[in-house]
């Protein structure tokens, strides 16, 4: 999905040195406040409208703000310390933990299913057709990892591909343009690619590989301690917002709450809303476990450290146990 | 005097007739590209999907694989594809757009609590007007002064030329950082945009200022402050008004980046949702009408500015 | 000297003499005492004027005329203030001069109008910069508007007039702060013959009407001699004080007198100190030589 780490140097510079010191001022001037969480412009987000336009916070008893933002503006303004919680990746949350916006998961709300993708041109059939040929992808990105992930299961390596690196915006182009064989994007990207490059298929998905991307709610350290019982009080009303969703009396309701956050068509929001698993609290408890490989939130936090740390995003591993703290969704 | 006044009046007319020519031939090639089949249309959009496995009604395809495609089903005996001659989806047609433009301040917004469009657009109004007016006060005295004194301008000058290639957006995080989520770091974008071209834009107009307007003054008895606003000031004054009008256009360049840091709203997100949903007609209309505004707002400062300066003739010639 | 012209530039008339005696007789204003200036250019030091000595009396009408490069604009310009001199002393009233002042009022060539102002406000600037109050100084612009014959232009803005009233706005706003001298530089140099011909005339009677002394710039002898009672005519390169002419052409002056023999005397004798070719040209000037070739027909000839 749409990890996207701090690409320009100077907003490293200003993440680094200037925005912890920013955080840190501001952290304790939010207590009693309505807990302010930035939300964007994906599925598994989109779909926290549902519980504000429905009311179900109120009910829950627990003062919520949520601002809309730009994915990568909503994590500036998380690590600036402006806000208590923000979605992202898990992978994005280390990303921003080690620039100094450091944060806890208190929940998970879904995994990429099928959103994330390897996009073959016409022809091109699976993973096994790459070989020796060149592969757009933006490097250090989770479309990386997934193509990385699909070469591992298809017995190749990083090097029996030719990598280029290019933004995800631009996919579409590249394959377009007939450079490259395969292109990495995440929706709705990934669609536009293959609207405009007819013929061209996804060959490798994240649905090939569930729990490669998980999305979580990333709380600042301090607000998670002091408020407890508020957050805990958040993650029961997103296992609402799940059945809600869930239920086909009451998805079509859902899902025109969800296209109208976004600007869209119900019609055009619905299969979007497809290539998202949304995770249920009980769903959840079972992915919130320690353990290996991309079963559990653990495992694929490891796995994203190593990419991380691999492609240079950050220089040191970053500890894990700080990030994670499955007692929220467990509480009863 | 009945012959003058004859001539400047169908000067006058015929200068609002290439006025209105001006935007009705950009239509003109528009409409063409848009409604007449032959012209362009490099796509073709399916009609029917007949025996090609990746065809789907509504899909919009290059007219040479369509026609390959075509081909190869009569071939296979397959059943054969149609479609109609289509641009690409970034180019809807005007009469879409003016439909989107329509329903846009029409329509009520889908979700609850959602702005309207006018909202929208009044939201962005009031950014660029903060930003533009803060930028102005700094800016403004600052180029003046930077114009008239050189010891000012050479102090001022080159961090300032140097401050004006860092690109603006960069400054996002840091303004987020500093003052907060809401429109604050927006008009900080605004401000950072605008300032420093500002100061070296309005410098300039200060040192274009005729030297021996200002030597007559000082033979006259003017000097030190007096010279300054009673002589720099109201010298520049009508190609500082110029410059401003500019300026100001200038800012808006600055609202499209300035709306995507904090929290997202305004005009210009409104466009960036919707070109990444691909919704050009909706993308289309908002550009019109900032477009609009745009124009609207310089057409009535310049209006404006010739009352103001009488004395300018330069301000008649546009 | 012309051995044909019987009568000498420096032979006086009783009567002319008789009033360069009275002038003489007056206080001095203005007193330039061995004035230098040397600035640095491109082209390394640049020694503008060198030596310069003169003074001029109370009420005198004084030019200065000299080929280009004698420095006769910048010894205008730190008259005014507007230049510093690098050395010797300007006197005016036997104080030194440091900057420009109300004592000293100036007309440029080109106008130098404030545009923004209308015609009576510009007349009022200098009142109003010397601390008179508003209406003080409107009344004062009023009776300078109409000693010039511009009150029915009061409410004009500058660009509105000719270039003529434009300099009559110029000469009143100079006077109306009651100068102790005038200083003029080529003020009518960009008016056409007809307009100069009238503004030296109009001069003329205000300066007869005004307690005002007068030191007049032009590169045109005619109109020195016309003007001036004395003519200080400067070489270049340095500029230096070629010599002073007391003007023999007898007052009141009228153009009729151009062709009087003092009048042609004084001419011949400023023409033979400036030399025939009064601009000498430039080296890019003399790089550029036409090539012409015949565009008409061999028969068709003008001549």
């Amino acid at each position: 999905m749409n990890v996207k780490h701090i690409s320009s140097t100077l907003k490293t510079l200003f993440t680094r040195l200037i925005l912890p010191a920013a955080a840190a001022l501001s952290i304790s001037a939010h207590a009693a406040q309505p807990l302010k969480i930035g939300y964007s412009d994906w599925p598994g987000w989109v779909a926290w409208q549902v519980a504000i336009d429905k009311g179900w916070f109120k009910e829950a008893g627990v003062p919520v703000t949520f601002e809309w933002f730009d994915y990568s503006a909503s994590m500036d303004a998380f690590a600036a310390g402006k806000i208590d919680a923000v979605t992202m990746t898990n992978g994005d949350a280390l990303v921003t933990g080690a620039a100094g916006g450091k944060s806890v998961m208190v929940m998970l709300t879904d995994y990429s299913n099928g959103n994330d993708m390897i996009i073959g041109k016409p022809g091109v059939r699976s993973i096994k057709d790459l070989k020796g040929k060149k592969v757009a992808v933006e490097m250090g990105f989770v479309e990386h990892l997934l193509l990385l992930n699909g070469l591992k299961k298809a017995g190749m390596k990083e090097s029996d591909v030719t990598l280029v690196n290019a933004k995800t915006n631009e996919m579409p182009q590249m394959l377009a343009s007939g450079d490259v064989v395969a292109i990495g994007a995440w929706q709705p990207i990934a669609g536009q690619t293959m609207k405009s490059v007819p013929g061209a298929r996804p060959i490798y998905t994240s649905a090939d590989e569930p729990g490669l991307i998980y999305d979580v709610l990333a709380v600042n350290p301090a607000s998670a301690k002091q408020r407890r019982a508020d957050w805990i009080k958040v993650v029961k009303v997103w296992d609402r917002v799940v059945k809600y969703i869930n239920d086909p009396k009451t998805q079509p309701d859902a899902v025109k709450i969800m296209a109208a956050r976004v600007g869209v068509s119900p019609e055009t929001y619905l299969p979007l809303l497809k290539g998202t698993r949304l995770l249920s609290l009980d769903e959840a408890k079972k992915i919130y476990v320690k353990g290996d490989g991309f079963k559990t939130l653990y495992g694929s936090s490891k796995i994203a450290d190593e990419f991380n740390v691999a492609n240079d995003v950050y220089k040191s591993p970053q500890d894990l146990d700080s990030y994670l703290d499955a007692s929220f969704t467990n509480a009863k | 005097m009945s012959l003058i006044a004859k001539l400047t009046d169908s000067e006058t007319r015929k200068r609002a007739l290439l006025g209105i020519g001006s935007f009705l031939l950009p239509l003109l090639v528009w409409s063409l590209v848009s409604y007449v089949p032959f012209i362009w249309h490099p796509k073709v959009e399916v009609t029917v999907p007949g025996g090609v496995d990746y065809f789907q009604v509504g899909m919009l395809v290059d007219r040479v694989q369509f026609e390959d495609e075509v081909a190869y089903a009569r071939e296979q005996h397959l059943a054969l594809p149609a479609g109609k001659p289509a641009n690409p989806i970034y180019l809807p047609a005007p009469h879409e757009v003016a439909k989107a433009f329509y329903t846009g301040f029409t329509k009520p917004p889908v979700q609850k609590d959602a702005p309207w469009l006018h909202e929208s657009l009044w939201h962005s109004i009031q950014i660029i007007f903060w930003g533009f007016l803060i930028s102005s006060l700094i800016g403004v005295p600052l180029g003046i002064l930077a114009g008239t004194y050189t010891t000012f301008a050479r102090l001022s000058e080159p961090f300032i030329e140097y401050f004006r290639y860092l690109p603006a957006p960069a400054f996002g995080a840091l303004a987020v950082a500093i003052l907060g989520i809401y429109d604050g770091p927006k008009i900080a974008i605004i401000v950072i945009g605008t300032l420093f071209q500002q100061v070296l834009i309005i410098a300039n107009t200060t040192r274009k200022l005729e030297a021996t307007i200002i030597e007559a003054a000082r033979t006259l008895g003017a000097r030190g402050v007096k010279l300054l606003t009673k002589v720099v000031v109201p010298g520049i004054l009508p190609d500082l008004y110029r410059d401003q009008r500019i300026l100001l256009g200038w800012a808006w360049t600055y609202l499209i980046v300035a709306e995507l840091i904090g929290t997202s709203s305004g005009i210009t997100f409104y466009i960036t949702q919707q070109a990444r949903y691909q919704h050009f007609d909706n993308v289309y209309a908002a550009i019109m009408i900032i477009g609009i505004i745009g124009f609207g707002t310089d057409l009535i400062l310049g209006g404006l500015g010739r009352r103001l300066f009488p004395w300018d003739r330069a301000q008649d010639r546009r | 000297m012309n051995p044909n012209t019987s009568l000498s530039y420096l032979d006086q008339s009783a009567d002319v003499k008789a009033r360069f005696d009275r002038i003489n007789q007056r206080e001095t204003i203005l007193e330039v005492r061995n004035l230098g200036k040397r600035f640095r250019s491109q082209q390394g030091e640049v020694e503008a004027l060198r030596g310069i000595n003169f003074s001029v009396r109370r009420r005198e009408f004084v030019c200065v005329i000299g080929p280009s490069g004698c420095g006769k604009s910048t010894l205008i310009r730190i008259l005014a203030g507007l230049e510093s001199h690098t050395s010797g002393d300007v006197l005016l009233d036997g104080k030194p001069v440091k900057g420009p002042g109300q004592d000293r009022g100036m007309v440029f060539q080109g106008y130098s109008l404030f545009p923004w102002l209308t015609v009576k406000k510009n007349v009022m600037f200098g009142p109003q910069m010397n601390g008179r109050s508003h209406d003080e100084a409107e009344r004062d612009a009023r009776l300078w508007l109409d000693l010039v014959g511009l009150d029915k232009f009061a409410d004009a803005y500058p660009h509105q007039l000719s270039g003529g009233m434009r300099q009559r706005v110029a000469i009143a706003r100079a006077l109306v702060n009651q100068p102790r001298i005038l200083l003029m530089d080529e003020p009518f140099g960009a008016l056409d013959a007809q307009t100069r011909a009238k503004m030296q005339s109009h001069l003329i009677d205000i300066w007869k009407n005004i307690d005002v002394t007068v030191l007049f710039i032009t590169h045109d002898l005619d109109e020195a001699i016309y003007l001036a009672d004395r003519i200080l005519v400067l070489k270049a390169h340095p500029g230096e004080v070629q010599e002073v002419i007391e003007v023999p052409v007898p007052r009141p002056r009228t153009p009729a007198q151009f062709n009087s023999p003092e009048f042609r005397a004084t001419k011949a004798r400023l023409e033979e100190l400036i030399h025939p070719a009064p601009e000498p040209e430039s080296e890019d000037e003399q790089a550029v030589q036409p090539h012409l070739i015949r565009f008409t027909n061999v028969m068709d000839n003008v001549e």
